[in-house]
């Protein structure tokens, strides 16, 4: 039952409609309401419109919920990313053959047990420089251990041999000389790690070095650790060492910073380090896990765990942690779904994890991947590092208020102002009229680009966008006042009018009551037609820089700046996505607008 | 008609007095203070006591104290200069001072003036003489394969915003197909002359004249289209038919003649559209116009400038208006009559 009556919702929007009908049927008297919403309801094009624009609507009431944005949020290891989804996609030649993996900020390397390197994922760092481009020396070699860094990736083969590629700026490649064995007195270097703009090895003698960017990067090792050191653990800036009295120390030469507050019980015993970008970790042999540093994403929050976690591994803003009994925990920043572990992962058995920025990857005893974290971009990222389809999402509920408030504005001022000049003509009329002609007369762009300018330098964010909605509602009233008006003076002369005067009935209620009723129809093509253009002239004010300002999205000012040649070219992403959401939103309202117009006045028909 | 165009001619200059008091008193609610910026130079060298006193003394020299109406008086150049005692204020030419620019604000527009009128111009000439035949001919083949395709084609036009149309042209037109330059008044470092330079400007501007004749085609075009169709209903459009009026008559001369007058009534809009919209245009492809120059100074609160332009501006809609009450009076006799 519920079935066909769907059927025939659907069959009276888009079936045939050339069906023979009862004369009896076809000939009865139909309300002019009744008749308004069968035109409409037949125009296909008005249809899509009206179907395309309620998606969109709900896309943007919706999505925010679902996508919520943080507006201070910007990510420098995100910036202009395309839209891809393959940053976890290991390829098939490393299944049950991995050596390493290292994730970068958009992009995994690994090397299998033959020595070969793999890179999946995102790989441009600049015009010139793509990680794809794997020096010749590199695919030569026997490849054991590699790491990624923030724009670079270390690898070393199986004579210690260290190559570096990518962005080689700042030291990048200054690889120390105490590194660099000699044929009758090897280096053996047993870890290998990679931060923001710096790398470091560890060799089997327990001696560190870093290089990299010497003024940013606490690069400098102490020189009591050298020869006790276990294992590194690097973090943006900054490294901590883990020594072979199972103690945990600040390498660094760096006196006080956040990292170097480790606390009292690390001592002793402990039996694994990690860090994130800005925090440090250390678990003990009880299993207790420690965390310092400067926690931004709840990375001090550690979760309960059943059984005892061994190993520890850092991501940009999360830790993961591996336990006794083969399963994965992690915690802290979940923006990516990089904490949530998937539920196969545990009872998997697993080996090791590989985890960084926000990728992880965990390998199985039968050398299976299975992966969590960042995948992609829906919709690419922008100059700032902030996803695209979350500032589409958002910034349309943004436009989408925008327009509807000012076009209320305006309807209210509209209506009043046209239904008392059309009611009571004469003096009142001539008045309303030559304020309606200078404010329609003023050119609108320059005139609301410079309010906003005036006033909007001296007010808060949020009360910008308030003041640009009245901007846009003062300014465009003007239409639907002449509409009113002339609409009015149509309808006054009827005798229904003539009627309620009669009878007595106030001036008031006979304009709000009794006419206002009759032009219902044509305010409401009138309003649809000006919420697209309020919607288009927020947009432009905002894309020229004088609407709503960032970091407050918009689908103006996502635009903003992209008119020059390297956006439009290369991150393309950036303003396809906007500018076309935005105008299939206007074509479809104006579709909208025409179709009602069609349906209230059957003569506009074909015009 | 003489009575009717005089008074469309006092009417225009009751507004724009109106209109510029408005925006002049818009300006005074700056927080900003010539006397005090004169003054700050010297501030630490004086004493407080003789700081203020010579700051009182020089906002009563400038007139800072009187009413707003006096003080636009004289701006206006309707009342004279208190320092002076002449009248020098935007009726005789002087628009005051850019701070940016450190140039008489007539000086700084003199130039971008010109182009974009330039551009206006070509804009208009390519929008009117694409639209109004196009226009026309939809209507009389209502339902055609060409109507049809504008239908469609014209409510894209006119439902996306102008500067997205500038992006994707960009796209396919500079990067994808490399026929344009992506912006800019001329080759830099070439100094052609004569129709060298016309050419070569012609060439820069073209893209931004095709964005701009794309976006007004979609309004345009529809309009002209329904009105000609309301023409054409008409019962005069039957009786010349039937009298074996030959067609070509029939629609240029009795139907386009009425169709004319609503369309006249959309090129008030659209005329001030195309001015304001190049603002725009001109930002997008870096043209050296008003609209150009208009962002600048707001950006740079060079308020003077602003206010300069912005009466550029509704000086250009208000002739823009005049000019089209004067031809619905040429086209429409009943307009000369009844007013």
């Amino acid at each position: 039952m519920a079935k066909d009556k769907k059927q025939s919702i659907f069959g009276r929007l888009f079936g045939n409609r050339n069906k023979t009908v009862d004369v009896m049927v076809e000939e009865q008297i139909q309300s002019p309401g009744k008749m308004m919403l069968n035109n409409f309801l037949h125009n296909k094009l008005g249809m899509t419109g009206v179907i395309v624009f309620l998606l969109i609507f709900v896309f943007v009431v919706l999505g925010p919920y679902i996508l919520p944005i943080d507006l201070g949020d910007t990510d420098n290891t995100q910036q202009n990313v395309p839209p891809i989804q393959s940053m976890l996609s290991v390829p098939k030649e490393l299944d049950g053959n991995i050596s390493a993996i290292s994730p970068g900020p958009t992009f995994g390397v690994g090397c299998s047990k033959d020595g070969k390197v793999y890179i999946w994922g995102y790989t441009k760092i600049t015009d010139t420089i793509d990680l794809k481009d794997i020096p010749d020396k590199v695919k030569e070699a026997n490849i054991v251990d590699i790491a990624a860094g923030y724009d670079h990736i270390v690898a070393i083969d199986d004579e210690s041999n260290i190559y570096v590629w990518g962005n080689r700026r700042l030291g990048q490649d200054r690889v120390p000389s105490e590194l660099k064995g000699t044929k009758k007195n090897p280096v053996n270097i047993v870890q290998l790690e990679a931060g923001y703009q710096f790398s470091g090895a560890l060799t089997d003698e327990g001696k560190a070095y870093f290089w990299g960017n010497g003024n940013m990067c606490d690069v400098d090792v102490k020189k009591q650790y050298q020869g006790h050191i276990q294992k590194i653990a690097i973090a943006t800036y900054n490294y901590c060492l883990l020594l072979d009295d199972g103690s945990v120390v600040y390498g660094g030469v760096q006196k006080d910073n956040a990292f170097t507050r480790i606390p009292e019980n690390l001592s002793s015993g402990v039996v694994d380090i990690a860090a994130t970008g800005e925090t440090m970790a250390a678990v003990d042999e009880a299993g207790k896990i420690y965390v310092w540093g400067n926690s931004t994403h709840g990375e001090k929050d550690v979760p309960e765990s059943e059984s005892r976690p061994v190993e520890l591994y850092g991501g940009r803003y999360h830790y993961t942690a591996l336990m006794e009994n083969g399963d994965v925990f992690s915690w802290g920043d979940d923006s990516h779904q990089q904490a949530d572990v998937p539920a196969e992962v545990n009872g998997a058995a697993i080996d090791t994890v590989y985890a960084g920025f926000y990728q992880n990857y965990a390998v199985d005893v039968n050398g299976k991947v299975h992966t969590w974290g960042l995948k992609g971009h829906a919709l690419g990222t922008d100059n700032m590092g902030r996803d695209v389809l979350t500032r589409i999402v958002n910034g349309g509920k943004v436009t989408m208020t925008v327009g509807a408030i000012s076009v209320i504005i305006s309807l209210i001022i509209g209506i009043i102002m046209g239904g008392l000049a059309g009611y009571f003509g004469g003096k009142v009329d001539m008045l309303i009229m030559r304020v309606s002609e200078i404010v329609g007369g003023l050119p609108f762009l320059p005139f609301a680009l410079l309010l906003s300018a005036i006033i909007g330098s001296r007010i808060s964010v949020e009360l910008r966008m308030y003041l640009i909605m009245i901007v846009l509602g003062v300014l465009s009233w003007t239409g639907i006042c002449r509409l009113i008006r002339a609409q009015i003076l149509a309808e006054r002369e009827k005798e229904f009018v003539l009627a309620a005067q009669a009878m007595g009935v106030r001036e008031g209620t006979i304009i709000f009551k009794h006419i206002l009723p009759n032009v219902l129809s044509i305010l409401l093509v009138e309003a649809t037609l000006l919420f697209a253009t309020c919607m288009l002239t927020e947009s432009t004010l905002s894309y020229l820089g004088f609407g709503i300002t960032p970091p407050t999205p918009t689908w103006g000012n996502m635009l903003t700046g992209a008119n020059n040649s390297i956006v439009i070219q290369q991150y393309w992403w950036r303003w396809v996505f906007p500018a076309a959401i935005f105008g299939v939103c206007t074509i479809c309202i104006n579709l909208m607008g025409d179709a009602i117009r069609d349906a209230v006045d059957p003569k506009s028909i074909g015009r | 008609m003489t009575k009717y165009i005089l008074k469309r001619i006092g009417y225009l200059f009751l507004v724009f007095f109106i209109v510029s008091f408005l925006m002049y008193a818009l300006y005074n609610l700056i927080p900003e203070d010539p006397a005090r910026n004169q003054l700050e130079a010297q501030k630490k060298a004086l004493k407080p006591e003789v700081y203020q006193r010579m700051y009182e003394e020089l906002r009563e020299e400038m007139g800072l104290n009187d009413s707003l109406v006096v003080r636009y008086a004289r701006w206006m150049g309707l009342a004279p200069q208190k320092q002076t005692g002449k009248l020098d204020g935007l009726l005789e030419g002087n628009l005051g001072k850019s701070n940016y620019f450190k140039k008489d604000v007539i000086e700084v527009v003199q130039g971008p003036i010109g182009n974009t009128i330039f551009i206006n111009i070509f804009a208009t000439i390519l929008a009117l003489g694409i639209t109004i035949p196009l226009g026309i001919y939809c209507a009389v083949h209502k339902g055609g394969k060409l109507d049809n395709f504008t239908q469609v084609f014209t409510i894209i036009g006119y439902s996306i915003p102008i500067y997205i149309t500038a992006l994707v042209f960009i796209y396919v037109f500079v990067v994808l197909l490399g026929w344009f330059p992506i912006g800019g008044m001329g080759t830099p470092g070439a100094e052609y002359t004569g129709m060298k330079a016309f050419w070569d400007k012609l060439y820069y501007i073209s893209l931004p004249l095709i964005v701009m004749t794309f976006g007004s085609l979609g309004g345009m075009t529809r309009y002209v289209r329904s009105s000609m169709i309301d023409a054409l209903s008409m019962d005069h459009i039957k009786t010349a038919r039937a009298k074996g009026v030959k067609e070509k008559v029939v629609i240029y001369s009795h139907a386009w003649r009425n169709a004319l007058l609503p369309v006249i009534t959309l090129i008030i809009g659209w005329f001030l559209g195309i001015f304001s919209g190049s603002v725009i245009i001109e930002n997008t492809f870096n043209l050296n116009g008003m609209g150009k120059l208009y962002i600048t100074a707001l950006n740079n609160h060079d308020w003077e400038l602003t206010l300069g332009i912005q009466m550029f501006y509704t000086v250009v809609s208000l002739i823009g208006a005049l000019v089209i009450d004067l031809s619905y009076g040429l086209v429409d006799p009943r307009v000369r009559i009844d007013k």
